[in-house]
């Protein structure tokens, strides 16, 4: 038996098949999931844990280098990755790097996080951390005008205590 | 000629530029002048840049070498020449006519090999056994460097027939710092032996050159005028140096060891036949990704076994 395995591997790492499926707890969304459509639990980037999977087949990439041969013939420097995410119309486009391996990949992340926003809509794990992140920076705020406003108190009391005749603390 | 006490910004530039290489025929007129200009940004493109960048205007040096090299271009300099630079994967490489230019495609095969390499454990005799890699036509070293920086514990040795191929692979290995794992040698495979550099590898990569040599003069003049034509030139049939690879290959090869080539996509079918024919011990592996990748494996005395290939 030819061992093919090694490379039915390979053949996965270019053209990922991952199904997605819905995470526990979540709560079910109303907006209605286009057909054969479900989320998994991915591990993506450390802090968006939830991003959805690509399916290769839903996707259509086009590198703007047009027409000809290719390889060794060619030397066409434009690099442009449009990848469009056939069900749900998304077009991202990444002309980031010179690497065409490189945008292909960045092109993904992108979608990933744009399929999650339009997906989930608010419960979008990107909105939900961008909401997020300004809350700690809101209370960040608050914390550092909170302890201005302790450190002027503080300071007042020690003026006023420090009259000749009172005791310090 | 250059604009005098003219301030404009970035992108002022690079519309008149590209007016101008259209004007003259010159290919991706708005490319190659974003590329140029990007580059003395110091970004690898455009989009990359921030907007308060853009909407700076240039200093009279800035513009005085986007024309500079704006001018180069218009002699149909390939781009990566004129800048003296180019990215492959995650590397960033110095390119130097007249050698070869790594192409896009070519990143697909060393993701392949990367993929194949990862899962299996270095084989071979001793504890600290590693893979060990021979590249066949290195170029600028986009490929054998690309290993090394993404395997650490890869050796890899590194042949060209062209000494300024040698070089510049050594100049690129040593601005990476991926010296030491790297043995570069100027040899002919078609004239010369290469058992004595080594034997036992486990993998052997090519991008040889596969073009058939009558479509060497419809190339563009950016290929043809610059680039070295023995990086391109395979031949009537564009197999002279793949057969002479694959010859070589058995030898070369621990057992089980694979070949990894980028060819014409019109190539695989022809490399089959004749390899069931002239070298027994290379067994041909098809993966249907690419049309123009040919993976092939080492199997000693593989002519008494019948493989079942269901």
């Amino acid at each position: 038996m030819l061992r093919l395995s090694p490379f039915i591997s390979c053949v996965y790492s270019l053209s990922s098949r991952v199904i997605w499926g819905v995470p526990h707890g979540a709560p079910l969304l109303l907006r209605p999931r286009p057909p054969g459509l479900m989320c998994v639990l991915a591990a993506g980037k450390k802090d968006l844990i939830d991003l959805p999977v690509l399916n290769e087949d839903e996707l259509e990439e086009q590198f703007v280098r047009g027409s000809g041969p290719g390889g060794q013939a060619t030397n066409k420097t434009s690099n442009c990755v449009v990848l469009k995410h056939i069900p749900s119309g998304t077009v991202v486009k990444c002309h980031q790097t010179r690497s065409v391996d490189i945008n292909r990949k960045r092109a993904r992340e992108i979608m990933r996080g744009k399929l999650d926003v339009f997906y989930k809509g608010e419960l979008s794990e990107v909105l939900v951390n961008k909401k997020e992140s300004e809350l700690r920076k809101q209370e960040k705020r608050r914390k550092a005008n909170g302890n201005l406003e302790r450190k002027r108190l503080f300071r007042e009391t020690l003026a006023a205590n420090s009259k000749p005749g009172n005791d310090t603390v | 000629g250059l604009p005098c006490g003219a301030y404009m910004q970035p992108l002022q530039a690079v519309d008149l530029w590209k007016n101008h290489f259209t004007e003259r025929g010159v290919m991706e007129p708005d490319h190659s002048s974003l590329y140029i200009m990007a580059y003395l940004l110091g970004a690898k493109t455009i989009e990359s840049l921030e907007q308060e960048k853009l909407s700076e205007f240039l200093s009279p040096e800035k513009t005085e070498q986007m024309w500079k090299l704006c001018s180069r271009r218009l002699s149909r300099m390939p781009v990566q020449y004129v800048i003296e630079e180019w990215d492959f994967r995650d590397l960033t490489l110095k390119m130097r006519p007249p050698v070869f230019i790594p192409r896009p495609e070519t990143e697909e095969l060393v993701e392949l090999m990367l993929n194949d390499l990862e899962m299996k454990p270095g084989t071979g005799i001793g504890a600290d056994s590693q893979h060990t890699c021979l590249e066949v036509g290195c170029g600028s070293g986009a490929i054998s460097l690309s290993l090394l920086k993404s395997l650490p514990q890869l050796k890899v040795t590194a042949l060209d027939q062209s000494q300024d191929a040698v070089d510049l692979t050594r100049a690129n290995a040593l601005m990476l710092g991926l010296q030491d794992r790297l043995q570069i040698h100027c040899l002919d495979v078609m004239k010369e032996t290469v058992l004595s550099l080594c034997r036992h590898v486990s993998t052997l990569v090519s991008n040889p050159p596969y073009l058939f040599s009558e479509d060497m003069t419809t190339l563009e003049p950016e290929i043809f005028l610059f680039e070295d034509h023995a990086a391109l030139d395979g031949g009537k049939d564009g197999l002279k140096v793949i057969k002479q690879i694959l010859t070589l290959a058995p030898q070369i090869l621990s057992n089980h060891g694979r070949v990894y080539l980028e060819v014409d996509p019109r190539h695989p079918p022809l490399i089959q036949r004749w390899v069931e024919v002239n070298v027994e011990e290379m067994l041909c592996l098809f993966l249907f990704v690419r049309p123009r990748f040919c993976i092939l494996r080492k199997e000693k005395s593989n002519k008494y076994h019948k493989l079942d290939l269901d």
